[in-house]
């Protein structure tokens, strides 16, 4: 394999878990958006290599495509979620709202 | 031919439509959506039998059609005799649904409720109806930010804490599955089910590639995540305790098989050559049974226990899916509309109980059997038909799965799963003891049968039960006939 | 083009770990835009011109603007942040997991060689985008016009007070 392609595919993964483990570890809502968005990203940049190796760059674009719609609606569901959990707890802590147990 | 395509294109029109409907409807007609939701999806139910007899008469096995908004009539969707079964299991679900929030639902909530409905119909219509892997995706992210929002519409403390779980999952899910499919698309230039399968007919049980193996674990732990089997199942309690009893339902009932088992079954289609990947399903089933089973047998509240039912019985539907073959996807698609209907009877009743007594813990309760006897029958009912008591339709399913597992040579695993059978009928004997027979404490003296909705929706699913159970022999002689077994 | 694409990845790299890292919410939003605007030049590189154009202009836009208005509107003391989150030392341990990770995969890709299975990049097949996402993949639109309902409907939902 080249260096360009495990540079790609590396910083793929690595991203990856970088949203991964920003979505698991953390205490604040707004952060819960971040770490799905750059995950996300992350696999548009593996539909984007793999249209340019394939030759199907039609069909990776409107992948992508559909993918930044599903991204903005999941920010705007969890932005109005974090208002109204504001609204009513005065505080986007997540701690505040654990109370059950698994 | 044109009644065929009618038909097909009305499961997405309708939803569709409804959706519209919801839109222009005001806070005072409210109860008008619902006479008008329970009409659609009374039509769904119809138009899925309908199709089913169409589809024996004209002797075909699937029908491809579009949609005509465009001069060009692309097929796009595909109808299938197992799509038929999945859409019936929905319109059922989402009228006992209804038939459910028209009493426990608060009033200001009920537009948004049928709102929220409509867009879980379209989104569960749609999984059982393409053709695509990147389409099934879109459409399990639909139903997950639907059931997300259905889960926190009432507004309480235990009910954001679940939905967030729900959604931190649920997402983590997403992800993986949407990586799998990247690495597919990365090996092959084409996503369709069709070319999958081609290409996996070709290659047999032949030793894979690095990246089709990563791919293929990464696609079945997001769709397990889904399912709600063992280790990822601990959203599953909590969202099914804490939402409103009418939103359970809908999670029990369909979104977890619609999104979960469907898309499992799917996606076994185009791998399920190697022999790897179906026995790692069967050991994920068999550790599901055994510990959902076992976790139901210490808890107290009453849909507590039904949730961690609804674990177990997910790992006998992935037993036949490794079972693979006709008989194994007869027995996990029966199975998905038995534990459908049988599920959809436990909670009905425990919103009866509920309605009657505001309470859900099962040590406060005993003795309701001669208060609320119509609940007494149809709760005793569904236990003996979910721990496969013959002629009731649970025993048939169960029966066609370790049928199944013993024809694939999983001989070891059948044999477990029938001990573990024992288990089912454990929690649910302790639950019905708890409720139903014994004393009656003082606090529960003066309760009283729950009247109209709910005592027709346990009725016509206690029939539904029964009639199933006595003429699937019937079924099986039918297919029998027509080749397929 | 490769080093450009390669100096672009680097900096999405480090953007993203400022985004995660950091303990005001306004300086991670920003981060985010940052890896779009990357994500995006790196996109216009590989030869996806519409990818990149509405990634550029939906995502570090339309995705920043609603995230920096939901965090301005729930705004909180700024030394309370910092008590309460501890965002800084929860997630301390994250550039020490990515610098280990790229090592153990490159060790990994280089001593099983393992190779992606193709021969050479083929020359782009002669599909227009629009001709692709209008008739081939017509499911997909109306998934997506469905999606944008469901969070309509979402967001009406949320916000009717109780």
């Amino acid at each position: 394999m080249s260096a360009f392609e495990i540079a790609v595919l590396a910083t793929g993964f690595l991203l990856i878990l970088a949203g991964c483990f920003c979505l698991m570890r953390t205490y604040h809502i707004i952060k819960i958006i971040i770490g799905i968005e750059i995950a996300m990203k992350a696999v548009t940049l593996f539909i984007a290599y793999a249209g340019h190796i394939n030759g199907e760059m039609g069909l990776a674009q409107s992948f992508i495509i559909t993918i930044i719609v599903v991204e903005v609606v999941i920010a705007v569901v969890l932005s109005g979620i974090s208002l109204n959990l504001y609204k009513k707890y005065k505080s986007m802590d997540l701690r505040n709202i654990r109370k059950l147990k698994g | 031919m044109n009644a065929l395509s009618y038909i097909s294109i009305s499961f997405l029109i309708i939803p569709l439509m409804a959706l519209f409907i919801c839109i222009l409807l005001k806070r005072s007609r409210q109860n008008l959506g619902f006479y008008l939701m329970g009409l659609f999806t009374l039509t769904q139910m119809g138009f899925a039998l309908h199709g089913l007899v169409l589809f024996n008469n004209l002797k075909i096995s699937e029908f491809l059609f579009g949609l005509p908004i465009t001069e060009s009539l692309t097929d796009i969707f595909t109808l299938k005799s197992v799509s038929l079964v999945i859409l019936f299991c929905i319109g059922l679900v989402a009228l006992v649904s209804l038939l459910i929030a028209n009493k426990t639902m608060p009033e200001d909530k009920k537009l948004s409720y049928l709102r929220l409905l409509s867009t879980l119909i379209l989104g569960m219509n749609g999984i059982v109806l393409i053709n695509d892997l990147f389409t099934m995706y879109l459409f399990i992210e639909i139903i997950g930010i639907s059931s997300f929002v259905l889960i926190s519409t009432t507004k309480t403390q235990e009910g954001l804490e679940s939905a967030f779980i729900y959604l931190v999952m649920s997402a983590l899910a997403s992800i993986l599955i949407l990586t799998g499919i990247a690495f597919i698309f990365m090996r092959t230039g084409n996503v369709e089910f069709s070319y999958l399968i081609e290409v996996a007919k070709t290659q047999g049980n032949a030793p894979q590639n690095a990246l089709t193996y990563l791919s293929y674990i990464l696609i079945i732990s997001g769709l397990l995540i889904k399912t709600g089997a063992v280790p990822f199942h601990s959203w599953l309690p909590d969202a099914h305790q804490s939402a409103d009893t009418s939103v359970s339902v809908l999670l029990s009932g369909i979104v977890i098989k619609a999104a979960g088992v469907y898309c499992l079954i799917t996606v076994t289609e185009i791998f399920g050559n190697l022999y790897v990947i179906r026995l790692s399903l069967a050991i994920i089933g068999i550790i599901t049974i055994a510990i959902g089973a076992l976790f139901a047998l210490h808890q107290n509240h009453f849909k507590r226990i039904l949730a961690y039912s609804s674990v177990s019985q997910m790992g006998y539907m992935l037993l036949g899916i490794s079972a693979g073959g006709v008989l194994g996807l007869i027995g996990t698609v029966f199975h998905i509309f038995n534990h459908a209907v049988f599920k959809s009877t436990l909670f009905t009743n425990a919103a009866a109980i509920h309605e009657e007594t505001h309470t859900l813990e099962i040590d406060k309760m005993g003795g309701l059997q001669k208060q609320m006897p119509i609940t007494a029958t149809t709760s005793l009912i569904a236990f003996l038909s979910t721990a496969g008591i013959p002629p009731l339709s649970g025993f048939w399913s169960k029966l066609l799965i370790i049928i199944a597992l013993w024809n694939a040579g999983f001989i070891g695993f059948g044999i477990t799963a029938l001990v573990l059978s024992i288990f089912t009928a454990a929690y649910f004997l302790r639950l019905q003891m708890n409720v139903f027979f014994g004393q009656t404490p003082e606090s529960m003296k003066n309760v009283h049968e729950v009247g109209g909705s709910i005592k027709f929706a346990e009725v016509f699913l206690t029939i539904i039960t029964v009639a199933v159970g006595l003429g699937f022999p019937f079924i099986l002689l039918y297919l029998e006939a027509s080749g397929i077994l | 083009m490769e080093i450009t694409i390669s100096i672009c990845l680097g900096f999405m790299l480090i953007f993203a770990v400022i985004a995660v890292m950091n303990k005001s919410m306004l300086k991670s939003a920003i981060a985010l835009a940052l890896v779009s605007i990357m994500l995006g030049v790196v996109l216009y590189l590989l030869s996806a011109e519409w990818a990149a154009v509405f990634e550029i202009s939906v995502c570090s836009g339309l995705v920043t603007v609603i995230s920096v208005s939901a965090i301005s509107l729930t705004n909180e003391d700024k030394g309370q942040l910092q008590k309460k989150y501890m965002d800084k030392k929860r997630m301390a341990i994250l550039p020490y997991i990515l610098i280990l990770s790229g090592f153990l995969l490159v060790f990994i890709v280089l001593t099983a060689k393992i190779d992606l299975p193709y021969d050479k990049i083929s020359e782009p097949v002669s599909d227009s985008l629009s001709e692709v996402l209008w008739n081939s993949r017509q499911a997909d639109v109306w998934g997506q016009i469905i999606i944008l309902l469901t969070g309509a409907f979402a967001v009406v939902t949320l916000f009717k007070e109780a």
